[in-house]
């Protein structure tokens, strides 16, 4: 008796101090949307489940080991119990009980996360190695950011060009599979204003660690704002053209502009360069070199870089015109 | 004697011919039909297939069957072979459950020390943000070669404890089937040997999940782990229906099922879904080879022109994670149900108390591995499947948490007015209690839906893993080694090493999966090689790269305490623990045929209370002598 | 200690063994191919490639007749009906590589590539992996003729002509299962 009573007042210890540790609001990063919500309450009562359980058999076990350690010499048997069927029926069903109550409210809550407001705005991201891409169908704009409205609800509709990524802002919580051949969607409505970061939460290959985006949850005003400018760059020459575009394919997640080595070869000074290729060869970098490198990329492979890296259908996803401003973009990194 | 008489020189040698011949003669076939001489990645495919024939033919492991097809009988070849050191045994091919027992564990540990090198390797890299000495791509490629090896090295320790364990616990000489044995311990060899090369063939970067269509476009490297992982799948097939037949048809009289050892239980479990699961990682890890080789598109969503010419649908990616999680799910189960056995068995010998509702513990061994094959879609949550079925796969799941709560519950209730004592096996096994825990405790969070779209992915689940599959295999299998080892070696190991392996490695381990889980919740993503400083995490990141030499460390004491304790420890008497099991009962080290005479069984297992009621009774003849 | 000559008891109780091992081993293969089969109902859905029907039935029907000779020669063996059991096991063997021809040449030499999309993938995948099962028994077959050739099988001891029996068998329906899967469910796209 005396040592149940002790058990039970340090398991009741154990469970409160475990439980305000593992409260969600000094574990989890700010909260940042609404459907996001539901995460941090079902954390809120995992906390005391789990202390609880947790106190039950780290307690008993420690207290058995001190309390019921063989003293030297002892060798009396311990207490002759084979079981007994009422405590195990009822360690059946109370754990049983929990966890159909979870699995419930977790339906329920999934349910409310797949709610749609009528006044959602859609974005289409694209996906591919390592570079996310956002259209906002109702403007009629692309961008390689991801700007939001705060307090409006998003519908992503996501698409991958290639082999599997996950949308993930650890902010909005919830993530999503970007599947190649198949058409996934989330929905989220940003409540707090700020900046934060798409992580690509799937393994992608080479550069899955660097496949990011910046997003902005932004008020009415500076949205709109954005959207104006990025309806006027319509109006640009183009190398700036082609500089959008590089973004908005994908170029930049293998090629830097800076000079610096990424998984393809930087375009800064690239123009007018002689480029020494895989069998050995040198060319001389032209406009017809780079529009082969661009419509057949295996063709001439560069020394020291990987064949089969850079995607060969870019003659099909870019016009005749973008593939020119691109090139015109390249040529304007010439040093 | 002779290099050439060693079984494994010639199973290596035989995988060298064998890897060239299948290569060439495919390349020949090549150019016989008019094609350029090149070597394709199926030549590969036919090479690794035959070099692992080759391995196989040179060990020996098929040389009684080919007599047997021509009708030449072979007696079983039994105790040491003739005109050659006894310990050469270990390197050839052995019938004796016992060597491939002791086989088995050493190649688990062998894969053990390099995956945990590999992770070490890796943890410096990942201690501070930036790219410090790996990049990308080598990143991957161990990170991977880290995940599958130890998911191997987890396949063969069950087998070790599975093989060496079984025929002595329910009174047998030997498994029902020893040729089938010794081919199922020595397929893992070749497997091994290529998951090891894959490193050094162009390596490869999609986790051990080998998610399609990444594999697909994945360098070289992938198809030798896909290949490798496939022969390690075979094995598991064959060894676990040798244990159910064994265990069905070997028990010893008066062994019947509810007075089995608890361990013969868990065994039977893991066997049920080891022999049928293991099919479909088989399958889905042979349709990305054929998509690799041959273009079969099972799961490239892309369509050719030759598929639109007939009309025909794409591949589907979520094809793969379906096959794939119908097995990898219940196989997680495979690697602990032995482990949480062994806890069961040794909490009683240690509190000299009965093992409390010792049927409520076996059944639910049965009931985990049963529910274990509904569970799958939990790891599919993110995927993009049928919305609907979200919720039903999050139901089974949470289910699964009540017949392991059952096991924790008996647990602690033997613990409570035994008589306890703190040797090393039963530290261990404390240890792994406490470990596990934290496994099981995090297991709930990423099986409600809503909570896994946040955890998906990220160092949480890292640490929910390793928490489980150290709590559930690492801890019990380390308890194992300890506790049997004055059996198998007729030593005693050294106590003093042993407590301190066991103190730097505990907290060592409570620190790692602690931190994993912590990083994990503030945004810490898995498989990537440079992180974010912006996250927060840099202690965390630092706590587990400690946490993981302190274990590290202490697994060389381990080391270190086995082999010495093999050669100079202190002679063990025949049951230093009083344990009631068959096995105890005879001389250490276990005579060639372990019971000359078939023990037979009066009572139950686990009476430690009542001193006088008997388990096991042996015939004069082969009790020991103490 | 020598098992050369086991006695007849021993054979018996090793024989209840094998027998349980072999049928595990069936139930195992049942995962493998019903991942197959579940393959085909996710990829294929509702539409299937246009196969000449004509050479299914063909050679669906000829491995039931095989099916029947095995039976046949296991029949021989436990009665020690030695022509019997020699003649039928040629029969089914010839068969085997009857059907095993009709799928590899007339079958795959139609106009699907396995790499034509997820029609070619699975075709292919189902047929080349039943065929590697289908070679492998006539492997067997041969194995147990040879065997049987030179009088190795009594009445009471013929575990390798029952096993190679009941693998064929088994075979057999693994191809029941197949055939309507690729030949007959689902409609052709136009
Ligand atoms: C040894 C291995 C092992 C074990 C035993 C478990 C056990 C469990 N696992 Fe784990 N799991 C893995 C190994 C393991 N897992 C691995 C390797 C992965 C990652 C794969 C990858 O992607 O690489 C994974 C991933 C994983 C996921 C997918 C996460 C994701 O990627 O998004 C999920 C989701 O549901 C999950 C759930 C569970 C649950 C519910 C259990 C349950 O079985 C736990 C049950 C135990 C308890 C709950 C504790 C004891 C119970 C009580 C004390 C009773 C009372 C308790 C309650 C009422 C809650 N696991
Ligand atoms: C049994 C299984 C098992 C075990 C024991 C371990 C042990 C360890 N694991 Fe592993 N791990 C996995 C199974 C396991 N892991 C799996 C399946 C994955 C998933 C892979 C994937 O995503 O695909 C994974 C992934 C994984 C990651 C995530 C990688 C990522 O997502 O990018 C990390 C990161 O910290 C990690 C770390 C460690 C560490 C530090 C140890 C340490 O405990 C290791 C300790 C070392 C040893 C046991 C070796 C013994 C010691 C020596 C050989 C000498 C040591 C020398 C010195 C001390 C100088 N593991
Ligand atoms: C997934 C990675 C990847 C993406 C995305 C990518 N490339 Fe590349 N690119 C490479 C690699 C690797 C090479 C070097 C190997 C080769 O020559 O094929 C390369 C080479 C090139 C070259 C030749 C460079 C030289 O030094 O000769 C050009 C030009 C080029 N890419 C243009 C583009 C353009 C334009 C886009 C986008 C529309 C693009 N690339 C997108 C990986 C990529
Ligand atoms: Cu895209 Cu990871
Ligand atoms: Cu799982």
């Amino acid at each position: 008796m005396k040592h149940l009573l002790a058990v039970v007042v340090l398991i009741v210890i154990v469970t409160l101090a475990v439980g305000f540790l593992l409260n969600p609001e000094n574990l989890l990063p700010t909260l940042a949307s609404e459907e996001g919500a539901f995460v941090d309450q079902l954390f809120s009562l995992y906390a005391f489940v789990i202390a609880f359980f947790f106190a039950l058999i780290v307690v008993i076990l420690l207290y058995s080991t001190i309390v019921f350690r063989r003293k030297k010499g002892d060798d009396k048997p311990g207490a002759n119990v084979h079981g007994n069927s009422v405590l195990e029926i009822v360690w059946t069903v109370i754990p049983l009980g929990i966890v159909l109550f979870f699995a419930g409210l977790g339906a329920v809550y999934l349910k409310d996360t797949l709610k749609a407001e009528p006044d959602e705005m859609i974005v289409e991201v694209t996906a591919s190695q390592w570079s996310w891409r956002f259209r906002y169908p109702e403007f009629g704009i692309s961008s390689t950011e991801l700007n939001l409205l705060n307090g409006r609800q998003v519908l992503f509709v996501f698409e991958s060009t290639d082999v599997i990524h996950s949308f993930w802002v650890p902010e909005f919580r919830l993530k999503q599979d970007v599947v190649p051949g198949i058409t996934t969607t989330l929905r989220l409505k940003p409540t707090l204003p700020g900046s934060y970061k798409v992580r690509c939460a799937e393994l992608c290959g080479l550069n899955h660690a660097y496949m990011l985006a910046e997003v902005t949850v932004m008020e009415q005003a500076e949205f709109d704002a954005w959207v104006a400018s990025e309806i006027d760059s319509g109006a640009l020459g183009p190398p700036d053209r082609g500089a959008k575009l590089a973004g908005l394919n994908g170029c930049l997640a293998c090629h830097s502009t800076d000079g610096t080595r990424s998984v393809g070869p930087s375009w800064r000074g690239l123009f007018g360069s002689e480029e020494i290729l895989e069998d050995g060869s040198v060319v001389l970098v032209d406009e017809a070199y780079l529009l082969e490198s661009i419509l057949d990329p295996n063709l001439q492979v560069v020394e020291g870089y990987r064949p089969d890296l850079m995607p060969k259908v870019y003659g099909d996803t870019l016009s005749q015109e973008e593939i020119q401003d691109l090139i015109a973009y390249i040529r304007s990194l010439e040093n | 004697m002779t290099v050439l008489s060693l079984g494994i020189v010639r199973g290596l040698a035989g995988q060298l011919i064998g890897s060239a011949l299948g290569i060439g003669v495919s390349v020949a076939v090549r150019v016989a039909m008019g094609l350029p001489l090149e070597v394709k990645e199926g030549a590969i495919v036919v090479g690794i297939l035959v070099g692992a024939m080759g391995f196989m033919i040179g060990v020996g492991a098929l040389t009684d069957w080919s007599k047997w097809m021509l009708g030449i009988e072979t007696p079983l070849r039994l105790g040491p072979p003739e005109g050659k050191p006894s310990w050469t045994r270990y390197f050839g091919v052995d019938y004796s459950h016992k060597i491939i027992g002791i086989q088995y564990g050493v190649t688990s540990m062998v894969l053990l020390f390099l995956a945990g090198l590999l992770a070490l390797t890796f943890r410096v890299e990942l201690t501070t943000p930036g790219l410090q000495f790996l990049d990308n791509h080598t990143y991957n490629t161990i990170m991977s070669t880290h995940g599958i090896a130890m998911i191997a090295a987890m396949l063969v320790g069950v087998g070790a404890m599975a093989n060496y364990l079984t025929p002595l616990m329910i009174g047998t000489s030997d498994m029902v089937f020893p040729r089938l044995n010794a081919f199922g311990f020595w397929i893992n060899v070749p497997a091994a040997l290529l998951i090891g090369t894959s490193m050094y063939v162009g390596g490869w970067d999609t986790g051990w999940t080998a998610y399609a269509p990444l594999s697909v476009n994945a360098p070289l490297g992938m198809q030798f782990v896909l290949l490798g992982v496939f022969l390690i799948g075979l094995s598991s097939i064959l060894g676990s229906i040798n244990v159910i037949v064994t265990v069905l048809h070997r028990r010893t009289p008066g062994m019947h099922f509810f007075r089995m050892p608890i361990f013969v239980w868990s065994v039977l479990a893991t066997s049920i879904i080891a022999f049928s699961a293991t099919q479909l990682i088989g399958l889905s890890f042979l349709m990305v080879s054929a998509e690799r080789a041959l273009g079969m598109t099972f799961f490239s969503p892309v369509l050719s022109p030759g598929a639109v010419a007939v009309g025909s649908p794409a591949g589907q990616v979520l094809l793969f994670q379906n096959l794939f999680w119908f097995y990898s799910h219940p196989a997680v189960y495979v690697f602990i149900l032995p482990g949480l056995g062994i806890i069961s068995e040794l909490l009683p010998v240690f509190s000299r108390k009965p093992l409390f509702g010792y049927k409520w513990v076996a059944l639910s061994s049965m009931a985990i591995a049963l529910m274990g094959f509904f569970v799958w879609g939990h790891h599919m949550f993110t995927s993009g499947m049928l919305e609907g079925l979200r919720i039903p796969f999050m139901v089974t799941t949470m289910l699964i948490a009540v017949p392991t709560g059952v096991k924790f519950f008996s647990w602690i209730a033997t613990l409570w007015g035994g008589k306890i004592s703190l040797q090393t096996p039963m530290l261990f096994v404390l240890g792994a209690i406490s470990i596990f825990l934290i496994g099981g405790l995090t297991g709930p969070p990423n099986g409600v839906s809503v909570s896994d779209l946040f955890l998906h992915d990220t160092y949480y689940i890292v640490g929910h893993f390793h928490a489980a599959m150290f709590g559930g295999f690492i801890f019990p299998f380390i308890a194992a080694i300890y506790y049997w080892f004055p059996k198998i070696t007729g030593r005693m190991y050294d106590e003093g090493l042993g407590k301190l392996h066991f103190w730097l490695m505990t907290p060592g381990f409570w620190l790692q999966s602690l931190a994993m889980a912590r990083v994990g919740l503030l945004g810490m993503r898995r498989r990537i090689a440079d992180w974010d400083p912006g996250l927060g995490i840099e202690t965390g990141q630092l706590m587990i790269t400690i946490a993981g030499f302190a274990i590290g460390i202490s697994m060389l004491i381990f080391l270190a305490n086995l082999i010495i304790s093999a050669v100079r420890g202190r002679v063990a008497s025949p049951n230093p623990w009083q344990s009631r099991s068959p096995e105890f009962q005879i001389p250490s080290p276990i005579p060639e045929h372990s019971y000359a005479q078939p023990p037979v069984i009066t009572g139950e297992p686990y009476d430690y209370a009542e001193p006088d009621s008997v388990y096991v009774s042996m015939s004069p003849a082969s009790s020991a002598a103490d | 200690m020598s098992v050369a000559t086991t006695t007849l008891s021993q054979y018996r109780a090793q024989l209840r063994s094998n027998r349980l091992g072999l049928w595990l081993f069936f139930i195992s293969e049942l995962f493998l191919f019903g991942g197959l089969l579940i393959s085909r109902f996710y990829l294929w859905g509702g539409t299937r490639p246009d196969l000449d029907q004509r050479l299914g039935l063909i050679v669906t029907s000829i491995l039931l007749l095989s099916s029947f000779f095995m039976y046949l020669a296991e029949v021989g063996a436990e009665h020690e009906n030695r022509r019997l059991f020699l003649f039928s096991l040629i029969m089914t063997a010839l068969l085997g590589t009857a059907f095993l021809l009709g799928v590899v040449i007339f079958e795959w030499g139609g106009e699907i590539r396995p790499w034509d999309g997820a029609f070619g993938a699975i075709l292919y995948g189902m047929t080349g992996m039943h065929a590697l099962h289908v070679a492998s028994g006539i492997v067997l077959i041969l194995i147990v003729a040879y065997n049987g050739l030179r009088g190795r099988y009594t009445a009471e001891r013929h575990w390798g002509v029952e096993a190679c029996a009941i693998y064929w068998h088994y075979v057999d329906v693994v191809w029941i299962f197949f055939y309507p899967a690729i030949y007959l469910m689902g409609t052709v796209p136009t």
